[in-house]
């Protein structure tokens, strides 16, 4: 990440954060090389910056790693510490007298429980007061399909993920994010993948970011280091060394080769696919595998056919994708059917079953955080793996990928954003209101407080990459830097799979898994399945209406 | 007041004058017809014109419909107090069960016809545009879903599971009316499944004693030989584990119905076949069980309507699977609904289920009616 920050200040593109960032070293150098007295001769800048890494290091002190969860009395003393960039936008009492109501989660006691904690500070110091709509996951999206549907929104602010944009914002629901909140937040510090068009609708940008999501993948490094195993692979003739794979080939090759042998005396499997349905989220299990095969680099596409929404799902990439999973289930736990993704990360992966997994940040957080895990460090990360043919949809041919793998990692679901809705505009002084208290949420060091404790959001900005400020908050630095490095990978992958944002797509994802559960059990052929999937999509494109959804999917894919 | 009925003189709705609208002037009763026009005229009018205003007609309208709710309301305080204003003692009297029917009018009549409407129509939550009337689409997508029929033919299984509900439902009661000690402890420790919640009884017993790999039914069944413990990805086992999970809630229910028939048994009858040396099993089948089948009607039919309504346990726990293996018709609905904001759609799934219930469990009153007569 040092190299990172030279290069952005040599190239003269840096930002007042990054300067400052960039000058914080030197100040510190400074001090430590002409001790206290030092302080008052240098510049303002280096001063600035080091003041401002040593608020950083203290912010994220509260409680500390490793000193248990934290409470709501360290979630507004944050929210009291991170009042800066307010304060210079905003006068004491503006907003007196004006009240928000805010949708969102309360998934796992996280989501508003902090949003509730940050925003007290922000309450008394701005006067304004917030009624708080508290959902369960389950709950959210018809709630909100609902308010969008009978027109009415009664909402200010919500707490929304980047696949809703499409039914939200396409439908001009959602508030134009004002200039001075952009340069509150400071967007320039969004990873890439988080940059227009996500976040955008046709140009105009609606989205605080406070969440970014990817799928990474995750192995037990004590399965790849054991002998035995290591010995076995070798005796059945399997080619290459007993290593994590790179290639969703050798993910099945090592999940079959698995099936029957023992490891530290219990049953070792390997991959662990999520056969059940989620919501609509068990999909991108599925794309996990299928991206590598019909994610071609250069083409946005791979989801639908961007000249007529014909969908994409029952080409042969996506078949073979399908029969993967079918040829891996029999080597996977014997109740795999019935394991939906929160069985295969929670139940399974992190109670110590299978080897391999892919997953949202979540795992990495948790695998050495969490009570209920058992793998403790014996984890590895990286980005999803690859495959070693692609199937290219224009030429309607396999190929061979340049570089022999081609990489597609998942941007599943896209991370949670806060979003201030139209509504709100009705009163100016309202809608600077919603803003300030979104733009407080999704402000830069608030949110690497909250990517490094348990809130629901995982790394998101290129700032949260700056490995030593997790170690000084406690983090063994091998770890975090492998689960870092494998986010870091995947965001700013050159092939990554972008999910598009249109309306109702968790209706597609929703009717794929009904498919995908039948074929898994057996009761319909890979290619079967995924003809049924392609005509269920064909007619939910034909109810919403075809020409929108085509319009709305060019314009998500910047198209 | 029948001393009262030969002075009455004229008669006006088929009722004494004297009696019934006794104290009310024609100029009030005239008074009170032009109060309940003018209510209903206001109200057709408010409605009307909400119709127009969202149909684009009009540029005039409320932003939403609850200014209908409330029109429909005063309305209703109108028509209450109209109908004394015209007939007097009469129309207090009609007070007792006027407000009862326009509530049914409002929150079962409307509704059910509301949904008739939207069950032929093709709204879909995401669309920009909203409903569009679609004729028959709905009903013929529903004739060629397979996941709708898949359901339906499940629910025969589950509706034959109720026959066993209902035999380990009787032997239960049978037991806790013999006389045996800690009859009434085991009384209450027996309906306690039937206090639970079942999406709580899924997680307790479904995701955690059924649980593959560290639930006690999953050790005790790898104990027994049985290598591979997994209770939710074989069609039958499956579908056997939720009729298993959905007995133990409602196996109380039936028990205490059936209890409360065997207690009302009338004991000279038990004695008279006792001093006729009837055997226990003559007893039960010749004596308790004609006795008790009215209860046992009674709480079959209770019982089969309300698992006809089963959802929550498959929700749950198995989502349906494996391969729809357990889905039922309430499962699919609510996908359709809250995965897939399908309103039209799901809806007409609702109201057609809802028709096949009627159907259903009209055929079996009358099966019931048949059997009833035969035994008396």
């Amino acid at each position: 990440m040092t190299e990172k920050t030279n290069e952005s200040l040599i190239g003269g593109t840096a930002d007042r954060r990054a300067v400052l960032k960039g000058a914080a070293g030197f100040g510190a150098a400074a001090l430590a090389a002409a001790g206290p007295l030092a302080t008052l001769s240098m510049p303002a800048t280096a001063r600035a910056a080091s003041s401002n890494a040593q608020f950083r290091a203290d912010l994220v002190k509260v409680p500390g790693v490793g000193k248990g969860s934290p409470t709501d009395a360290d979630w507004q003393k944050v929210g009291e510490m991170c009042l800066g960039p307010t304060k210079a936008n905003v006068q004491p009492g503006e907003f007196k007298g004006v009240e928000l109501t805010f949708m969102g989660l309360n998934n796992q006691n996280l989501h508003n429980f902090l949003f509730r904690g940050f925003l007290k500070p922000w309450e008394a110091y701005t006067g304004a007061t917030i009624k708080w709509i508290d959902l369960a996951q389950a709950d959210y999206n018809p709630r909100l399909q609902q308010a969008i549907a009978t027109k009415t929104v009664d909402f200010d602010i919500i707490e929304m993920g980047a696949p809703f944009e499409g039914d939200v914002c396409g439908k001009g629901l959602a508030s134009p994010m004002p200039d001075w909140v952009k340069q509150q937040i400071e967007v320039d510090d969004l990873v890439n993948y988080l940059k227009p068009p996500v976040g955008t609708w046709e140009g105009k940008t609606y989205r605080v970011n406070i969440d970014g999501d990817c799928h990474s993948w995750n192995y037990r490094t004590d399965y790849f280091k054991d002998a035995k195993l290591a010995a076995a692979w070798k005796a059945e003739g399997h080619t290459g060394d007993w290593a994590p794979p790179k290639t969703w080939q050798q993910v099945n090759e090592i999940t079959k080769f698995l099936k029957g042998k023992k490891i530290n005396g219990q049953d070792a499997y390997g991959y662990l696919d999520p056969a059940k349905g989620w919501g609509g989220f068990g999909f991108y299990f599925l794309e996990d595998r299928a991206t590598s095969y019909v994610k071609v680099p250069g083409d946005k596409a791979w989801l639908f056919d961007p000249d007529n929404m014909k969908p994409l799902v029952n080409n042969p990439g996506w078949v073979r994708a399908i029969q993967d999973a079918i040829d891996c289930l029999p080597s996977e736990p014997a109740d795999q059917l019935n394991a939906d993704p929160g069985t295969t990360g929670f139940q399974q992966f992190l109670a110590g079953t299978g080897s391999m997994l892919s997953w949202w940040g979540d795992i990495g957080q948790m695998a050495n955080t969490s009570d209920s895990s058992v793998i403790g460090t014996t984890i590895g990360f990286d980005i999803n793996p690859g495959s070693d043919t692609l199937y290219n949809r224009k030429t309607g041919k396999w190929e061979t990928p340049a570089g022999g793998i081609n990489f597609a990692p998942n941007m599943a679901y896209l991370g949670w954003g806060v979003y201030v809705m139209a509504r709100a505009d009705a009163d100016p002084k309202k809608s600077k209101a919603a803003w300030s208290a979104a733009a407080h949420l999704g402000g830069k060091d608030i949110s690497l407080w909250t990517v490094m404790y348990p809130s629901g959001f995982q790394a998101h900005r290129n700032s949260h990459f700056q490995i030593d400020e997790w170690v000084a908050a406690g983090y063994d630095k091998g770890y975090i830097s492998g689960y870092l490095g494998s986010l870091d990978k995947s965001y700013n992958h050159p092939n990554s799979a972008i999910e598009p944002r249109i309306p109702g797509i968790f209706q597609y994802y929703s009717v794929a898994e009904d498919e995908l559960a039948k074929i898994y059990a057996g009761k319909a052929t890979a290619q079967q399945g995924a003809d049924a999937i392609a005509a269920a999509w064909e007619k939910i494109t034909d109810t919403i209406g075809r020409d929108t959804q085509l319009k709305l999917y060019r314009a998500s894919l910047g198209m | 007041m029948t001393d009262v009925m030969p002075d009455v003189g004229p008669v006006v709705d088929d009722q004494p004058i004297g009696i019934a609208m006794h104290g009310v002037s024609p100029e009030r009763r005239r008074a009170g017809r032009w109060l309940v026009w003018l209510a209903t005229l206001g109200l057709a009018a408010i409605v009307l014109a909400q119709i127009l205003f969202v149909s684009g007609v009009t540029a005039f309208g409320f932003a939403n419909w609850r200014p209908i709710v409330y029109a429909w309301l005063v309305w209703s305080v109108v028509i209450a107090a109209g109908q004394v204003i015209v007939r007097g003692e009469r129309g207090q009297r009609a007070l007792f069960i006027l407000p009862a029917v326009l509530f049914t009018v409002a929150m079962v009549i409307f509704p059910t016809l509301s949904g008739f409407y939207i069950a032929f129509t093709d709204w879909n939550l995401s669309q920009l545009e909203g409903r569009h009337f679609n004729g028959l689409d709905n009903l013929r997508s529903l004739f060629q879903d397979a996941y709708f029929w898949n359901a339906l033919g499940n629910m025969v299984y589950y509706v034959l599971a109720v026959l066993g509900q209902y035999t380990i439902a009787f032997g239960l009661a049978l037991l806790l009316n013999a006389d045996i000690h800690g009859r009434k402890f085991f009384r209450v420790a027996f309906l306690m499944p039937f206090m639970l919640s079942p999406v709580a009884v899924s997680w307790m017993i479904g995701k955690s004693i059924m649980e593959f790999r560290f639930g006690p039914a999953a050790q005790v069944a790898r104990f027994l030989g049985w290598d591979s413990p997994s209770f939710f990805t074989t069609p039958m086992i499956a579908r056997a584990a939720v009729m298993a999970m959905d007995g133990w809630v409602s196996i109380p229910f039936v028990m205490v119905l059936l209890l409360a028939g065997l207690q009302a048994l009338p004991g000279e009858v038990m004695e008279a076949a006792k001093v006729d040396g009837a055997s226990p099993w003559q007893a039960f089948w010749k004596i308790v069980f004609p006795l008790t089948l009215p209860v046992s009607v009674t709480a079959l039919i209770l019982r089969i309507i309300f698992e006809l309504k089963l959802a929550d346990i498959v929700i749950t726990v198995t989502d349906g699977g494996p391969g729809g293996a357990t889905d039922t018709i309430s499962s699919f609905i609510f996908r359709e609904y809250r995965e897939r904001s399908n309103v039209g759609y799901g809806t007409m799934l609702a109201q057609f289920y809802f028709i096949i219930i009627i159907v259903f469990v009209t055929l079996l009153l009358s099966l019931a009616a048949r059997v009833m007569k035969r035994y008396s």
